[in-house]
């Protein structure tokens, strides 16, 4: 599964990310293990929004397609 | 630090931790608003007296999540903090970080500890902090710093006194390094070392990591540059979630699930759109109706000041330079100013209450296709009242190539200055009649509207594909919490504006309207009567005037006469100088348009026997105006906005030749099928 795939109110964590991302995604928070929750996502689900270590932090679908996450939670 | 000059503070944090706040409470109104060499960025530097009279200067480093550059915001902090120039250094580093979120704050805070700054750590929002209930052992963080940290309040002053104690007594910290590059990278961080003379490691490594001649190096290791800044940054906050579980207790679920509720109205497809549009319609209400009323208080104001020279000061020359000038340039240059007050004060409001961020993610997807971001919203919507203030509106884009996509296209957006020009054609061409219950000249209205937005969305989807994009980048945004605006923040942002508005565009707007003002004024014959019994040249005779007779064969194909040349030489200055210099050329008194309209509709073409002004003739001008760039206060803002002439004359040029091509073919065209 990977980061677009989330519901809204959905959390799953992240997995080890590939290197091809972009290192201020990590730099923001965005690391391995980390819980991520899918916020709110604009008109036709693109750019979304996710909560991660505390801060709300938007990326194109694009980006969010290349980072692999593990099966959601709710709560 | 040498005796000479004076303390060098520098701010560094991440976007919304109230940076601004703080440097707007140390410093009040003594800034200054420069630019970062090389780059169109912001430099805000200003004075604080800090402790016993020492006056300390004061920079207001753009927002950064990390001191590696990934953008231009962190070039610049990076630049900053790691020149060598001791004019250049800094002396303390005050780092931020929002109470609320203390967690990612910390992260480029250790950078720059690393770097071995005499540093201190501010933290904001304390009282919302302790509103939601969060506790922060301040001794606790302050020996795993190592550094002072002080609690602040901007909006109240709270901890200010500590602040400016802490900043004099700064010492690097006591701990750290928070991060040892180690392994296989000591090789190449030695080399760096020497070539830079630095005596920190981490300085190399930050130096190294982005030096392409080292990348090599950093590869021989093991590692590419992308992983060893991953690696940094899985170490640091480590650390910084080690040290926070044990001296920051903050449950914030609660405070999530309000605002939560409300982004989801606010960034939803229906209420979403809904929400945005209404605040676009009272910001495009306030900048057309709520402008109006300053604005012609400064007109008339002007007006009378000139009247009322016009008569005490002795006639003749001097007289006529200064009341019809002069004065004119400088009513020029200060007629913007409630547009560009009110155009600022909204987007202070809507960036401090966090809503803009919101805009840019529900715009984002649509502007996409044209190369354009969110952001680029509301220079385009501002832009239909005045191109000016909104071609301004493009300094918070962070991204430089989008900024000069906007501002590229922003002036083909209809302003209210075309507005008399199409009021004066329209209703000298197209019959007032309805068709199928529909206005014909509303219509026409519309459709040049239309047209213009047209015409910025294609023309910045061509200039996306002309100009070679150098490296992806990646839209990634932070979103702020919500925050109520501090009045401080706003009034700052409106005045810095304001003033850098009437400085340095005023300049250049008041120097052209003084040459147009010149080549009207004098001409082939003889300079101006100098004379007492001084008398107003005739523009035909004037330099303008023989501007337009010259520029009349080039004009030609287009169906224009030599008189339409000479008004659309003299509305360079601005595109509403078409209605009074008609009226000059048509000798009708007064400014209005029905007069002229009715003179120019009587104007017979000696060729054809028949009325001048026909169809093909009015659609060619309309056109014209529509693409043309007539109007030199705009260029002076795009001049001082990209620091490019090159940019603007370009500009002029593409906008002259796009208006004169589509010109052409609506002349060509109509004539054909109306022969």
């Amino acid at each position: 599964m990977n980061l677009s795939q989330l519901g809204v109110g959905q959390k799953a964590l992240i997995l080890q990310a590939p290197v091809e991302l972009p290192v201020k995604l990590f730099e923001m928070g965005c690391l391995p293990g980390e819980e991520v929750e899918l916020v709110f996502a604009a008109p036709f689900r693109d750019p979304l929004c996710f909560r991660v270590q505390g801060t709300l932090v938007s990326m194109r679908r694009e980006l969010a397609e290349l980072i692999p996450i593990t099966e959601p939670h709710v709560g | 630090m040498s005796a000479k000059r004076a303390l060098r503070v520098a701010l560094v944090g991440r976007p919304n931790t109230g940076k601004s706040s703080l440097f707007n409470r140390l410093t009040g109104l003594n800034q200054k608003v420069g630019n970062y060499p090389g780059v169109t960025m912001e430099k805000h530097v200003g004075l604080a007296k800090i402790g016993a009279g020492a006056l300390a200067e004061v920079i207001d480093l753009p927002g950064v999540y990390s001191l590696h550059p990934s953008s231009d915001d962190e070039r610049v902090v990076m630049q900053a903090l790691t020149t060598n120039s001791d004019a250049e250094r800094s002396d303390v580093v005050v780092g931020l970080a929002d109470g609320t979120n203390l967690k990612t704050c910390l992260f480029v805070f250790t950078q720059v500890l690393d770097l071995g700054f005499p540093a201190v750590l501010a933290v904001t929002m304390v009282d919302e902090m302790e509103r939601r209930g969060a506790q922060l052992d301040i001794p606790a963080l302050e020996s795993a710093l190592g550094v002072r940290v002080v609690p602040v309040n901007s909006r109240t002053g709270l901890g200010f006194d500590q602040l400016q104690e802490a900043i004099l007594g700064a010492k690097p910290s006591t701990q750290g390094p928070f991060f040892q590059p180690a392994g296989a990278h000591l090789p190449w961080l030695q080399k760096k070392q020497e070539c830079i003379g630095a005596g920190l490691t981490y300085r190399a490594w930050l130096d190294g990591l982005s030096d392409p001649d080292f990348a090599e190096s950093v590869r021989a290791s093991g590692r590419s540059p992308e992983r060893a800044r991953a690696d940094e940054a899985i170490q640091r906050y480590r650390w910084v979630n080690q040290w926070l579980r044990k001296v920051y207790h903050y449950d914030p679920v609660r405070d999530r699930r309000a605002a939560a509720r409300f982004d989801r109205i606010v960034v939803h497809p229906v209420w979403g759109s809904v929400f945005l549009f209404g605040v676009l319609f009272v910001l495009f209400q306030a900048l057309f109706y709520g402008a109006s009323v300053p604005m012609d208080a400064i007109d008339g104001g002007i007006a009378n000041l000139a009247s009322w020279l016009h008569g005490v000061l002795p006639s003749g020359f001097l007289n006529h330079f200064i009341t019809s000038g002069l004065l004119p340039g400088i009513a020029g240059v200060l007629i913007f100013l409630p547009q560009i007050a009110l155009l600022f004060f909204s987007i202070a409001l809507l960036e401090e209450t966090g809503y803009m961020a919101r805009v840019v993610f529900i715009m984002d997807r649509f502007m996409r296709p044209f190369g354009l971001s969110g952001k680029s919203v509301v220079p385009l919507v501002s832009g239909t009242a005045c191109a000016i203030p909104a071609v301004m509106s493009t300094r918070n884009m962070e991204s430089a190539r989008e900024r000069w996509l906007a501002i590229a296209v922003t002036p083909l957006m209809t302003c209210s200055a075309r507005l008399p020009v199409y009021a004066l054609i329209i209703g000298l061409v197209v019959p007032n009649t309805p068709w199928l219950g529909i206005s014909l000249q509303g219509l026409t209205l519309f459709g040049l509207y239309a047209l213009g937005f047209a015409a910025a969305l294609v023309g910045s989807a061509l200039l996306n594909r002309m100009v070679p994009r150098q490296k992806a980048t990646h839209f990634l945004m932070e979103m702020p919490p919500y925050r109520m605006p501090i009045a401080r923040n706003v009034a700052t942002a409106v005045w810095t504006r304001s003033r850098s508005f009437v400085v340095e565009a005023g300049k250049i707007i008041v120097s052209i309207s003084i040459v147009l003002w010149f080549l009207a004024n004098s001409g082939p014959k003889g300079l101006p009567d100098f004379s007492a019994s001084y008398e107003p040249m005739p523009i035909e005779e004037s330099y303008l005037g023989s501007i337009g007779r010259g520029i009349q064969p080039v004009l030609a194909p287009l169906g224009y006469d030599w008189k339409i040349s000479v008004a659309i030489a003299s509305s360079f200055v601005a595109r509403e100088v078409f209605v009074g210099t008609m009226a000059t050329l048509y000798s009708v008194d007064g400014d209005d348009i029905a007069p002229v309209r009715a003179r120019m509709a009587d104007e017979i073409n000696p060729d054809t026997g028949k009325p001048y002004f026909n169809l093909a003739v009015g659609v060619s001008l309309l056109v014209f105006y529509a693409f043309a760039l007539q109007c030199m206060s705009t260029l002076a803002v795009v001049v001082r906005e990209t620091r490019s002439w090159r940019f603007a004359i370009l500009q002029f040029t593409a906008y002259a030749a796009v208006a004169y091509a589509a010109a052409w073919i609506a002349f060509r065209l109509i004539s054909y099928l109306t022969l």
